[in-house]
């Protein structure tokens, strides 16, 4: 495996991984504390840096545990579980840490820190890595890129959110249902990008 | 469905005596969610909002807490008199508020039949449209209190 | 084939296991935050283990922060000054202390984490609390709904307290009630008699603590009773005095009366008991004793409904009225009320429309 080959996918990937091929725009996954934690600049600039954070590292550990201990034993119908179990985990550990360096932003995020577990982009991610057989560099590329590209998504809807936070928007939308509109919107323009990268 | 942190501790301190003696659920094993649910359909197929009954019972409240424990009329066929105790309770819902441990009894002279409700009560009506649960100690059937 | 099923069985749960124990020993290492010394007001300095909150910390080495919610952040009781040490304001604080609070650090106890050293500021006089074991040795009944419970101090064997003053029973937890609760009760006894308490508790429909004192308290049965507490007390000046207090909050003024015997006190009183019937009229020939025993009291029973066949002569509607009719000099004399919050709301009002100035009315506020 050539080392530079492999930097320069990482990078392609990593580029339409926040771009075209955006986790939360494209693919739509993670939208319920994208909907729920948007709320605020503040708390979605927190969340989306767990995101970030716990998104590469899951994509790593799942990397190393699917080629060395699935791959090797034939098991790689177990990745689900597998996969799961360590980000359960891992989100877990991500808890405790921000608990202890940031009870604010532990009490501000609440219920949705946790929730991080269930969140399918991040283990869209990792089965993404799996089925586009991404090598580890290109892992750290695509896990690192996905986290950014959800972390833009929710910061941009968090701006888009506040400035509306004074408009009168009809009843029924108020809440999720504007929130889901302005997510589409956004969402036809991340297709602008499409066509800037080939990525593979 | 998966409940949030929140709702679960809700849920638990509803059925625990941290508040009230006996918890505000009595025997009804529905989680909150329903209950709230099926008794507001209640309250809307009565013709009727939670605000406005809310504000009925307020008013009787008031009417009667002049009098300092003793009956008061409040219309032509029903009687009211406040109870009081020293001390507050708080409401189950993480907010803040205090209320008096106010209870207000409501006789029905025709029907002999007898409400009582507190003021947390008032307000867990017009706020959370709960009305206890079934066989609770202060449950009032939305129907009871339209008139 | 069985291999086939077993080793992935075995795989999995093992990284599973693997993975619980390497959180195990995280938490250990992050979540521990190791002994920390908590600073109450230079007087104290407790040594605690950290990772829990301000409240129950302070409540497990016997100081009594007043709360009732539970430590969940919804009654605003636990106030506590923290001078060093608390970290970040948290959200669910904010809605409880005004801009003065903040400014000067006041906290709700039960929502700070004690992370590292802390340096507190209580009210003095919740230093003085203590703990009290004791014995009901005497449960007497008042009237339908009224008992007078005497408490024998076992250990400590000595309480000092103020007349007016109340204390903390802790109920403990018994069929109907799963968890232990506080609840207030004003001290009735007379001052002077050392090693015992007395207490007034007024039966309140599905109440707590009231049925766990009335239905299964027993004498004999041990109760646990923190205290004392409360600013409620007479004041140091020879102005006449007022009392107005029904039902249960006879217990501090009885106190106090019991108390102005024992000194001597000259200060003109008068008593108004309000009650809704002739029936709940108690301790009356203890009242009519302090009549003659002090140098000027009365008191006088005021019975709200009082049923023709009761015969009843003495002052008759609701409290405050007779209050209103018969009050002559309310601006020279001070008022001292006890009783639920709407009595108390009706006295002050009628109090102020007779010429009584605000800083001359002192109530027991439990609300």
């Amino acid at each position: 495996m050539n080392i530079e080959i492999e930097l320069s996918r990482a990078l392609v990937v990593f580029v339409s991984a926040i771009f075209t091929q955006n986790i939360l725009l494209a693919y739509f996954l993670g939208l319920c504390p994208f909907i729920g934690v948007s709320r605020e600049i503040k708390t979605a600039f927190g969340l989306g840096l767990a995101v970030i954070f716990v998104m590469t590292s899951t994509s790593l550990l799942n990397w190393l545990a699917y080629h060395y201990v699935l791959e090797p034993l034939g098991l790689h119908f177990f990745r689900f579980i597998l996969f799961i179990v360590i980000i359960a985990a891992f989100v877990q550990f991500t808890e405790m840490v921000v608990d202890r360096f940031s009870p604010v932003l532990y009490q501000n995020l609440g219920v949705f820190l946790p929730l991080i577990t269930v969140n399918c982009a991040i283990l869209g991610a990792s089965l993404f890595m799996v089925i586009r057989d991404y090598g580890f560099i290109v892992t750290i590329g695509y896990g690192l890129g996905s986290g950014i590209g959800w972390f833009l998504a929710i910061i941009a809807m968090a701006g888009i959110r506040q400035k509306l936070a004074n408009d009168r928007i009809p009843r029924g939308l108020q809440g999720a249902g504007i929130t889901l509109i302005i997510a589409g919107i956004m969402a036809l323009a991340f297709t602008g990008f499409t066509g800037v990268l080939q990525a593979r | 469905m998966k409940e949030s942190p929140q709702a679960r501790k809700l849920e638990e301190i509803l059925r625990s005596s941290q508040l009230v003696a006996g918890g505000f659920m009595g025997y009804d094993t529905r989680p909150v969610s329903e209950i709230i649910e099926s008794d507001c359909a209640e309250v809307s197929r009565l013709g009727q909002t939670v605000e406005q009954i809310a504000e009925r019972m307020r008013l009787i409240t008031e009417k009667a807490k002049q009098r300092l424990g003793c009956w008061t009329e409040i219309d032509a066929s029903r009687r009211a008199r406040v109870d009081e105790a020293k001390g507050f309770l708080v409401c189950p819902w993480s907010h803040p508020g205090r209320f008096a441990k106010r209870v207000t009894i409501v006789t029905t002279a025709a029907t002999g039949q007898t409400i009582r409700w507190s003021d947390l009560n008032i307000h867990m009506i017009a706020e959370h449209c709960f009305f206890e649960g079934r066989g609770s100690a202060f449950r009032i059937e939305p129907g009871e209190l339209v008139f | 084939m069985v291999s086939a099923v077993l080793i992935p069985v075995i795989v999995v749960s093992s990284i599973g296991a693997g993975l619980a124990a390497v959180l195990v020993a995280c938490e250990h290492f992050i979540a521990a935050y190791g002994p920390c010394d908590v600073n109450v007001n230079n007087r104290r300095t407790l040594n605690v283990q950290g990772g829990k909150d301000l409240l129950s910390v302070l409540t497990a080495e016997k100081i009594f922060i007043p709360s009732a919610c539970g430590g969940r952040g919804t009654c605003g009781l636990c106030k506590v000054k923290v001078n060093q040490g608390a970290g970040p304001l948290l959200p669910t604080e904010e809605p409880y202390l005004d801009e003065d609070e903040k400014k000067s650090g006041v906290r709700l106890s039960c929502q700070v984490k004690v992370r590292n050293d802390l340096k507190i500021e209580i009210p003095d006089e919740l230093l003085a609390v203590r703990e009290y074991v004791c014995r009901c040795d005497q449960i007497v009944d008042l009237t339908h709904d009224m008992k007078q419970f005497r408490l024998e101090l076992r250990e400590p064997e000595k309480i000092d307290y103020v007349p007016g003053q109340y204390i903390q029973l802790l109920t403990p937890a018994y069929e109907k009630s799963g968890e232990e609760v506080y609840r207030a009760y004003s001290i009735s006894s007379d001052p002077a008699v050392e090693g015992a308490i007395e207490l007034i508790i007024r039966l309140v429909p599905n109440g707590i603590c009231t049925t766990y004192c009335f239905e299964y308290l027993d004498t004999g049965d041990e109760v646990r009773i923190n205290g004392p507490y409360g600013d409620f007390r007479l004041s140091e000046s020879d102005a006449p005095i007022v009392f107005i207090a029904g039902g249960s909050g006879m217990a501090p003024i009885k106190s106090m009366l019991h108390h102005m015997k024992n000194t001597n006190n000259k200060r003109s009183a008068v008593y108004y008991f309000g009650a809704n019937k002739v029936g709940d009229l108690f301790l009356v020939d203890l009242m009519r004793r302090f009549e003659s025993d002090l140098a000027d009291f009365r008191f006088v029973p005021v019975v709200a409904e009082a049923e023709p066949a009761e015969s009843w002569d003495g002052e008759t509607g609701l409290v405050t009225e007779a209050v209103e009719r018969n009050l002559k000099n309310a601006p020279r004399c001070e008022a001292y009320l006890c009783g639920s919050p709407g009595m108390i709301d009706a006295a002050v009002s009628v109090l102020q429309k007779l010429g009584m100035s605000d800083d001359r009315i002192f109530y027991d506020k439990f609300a």
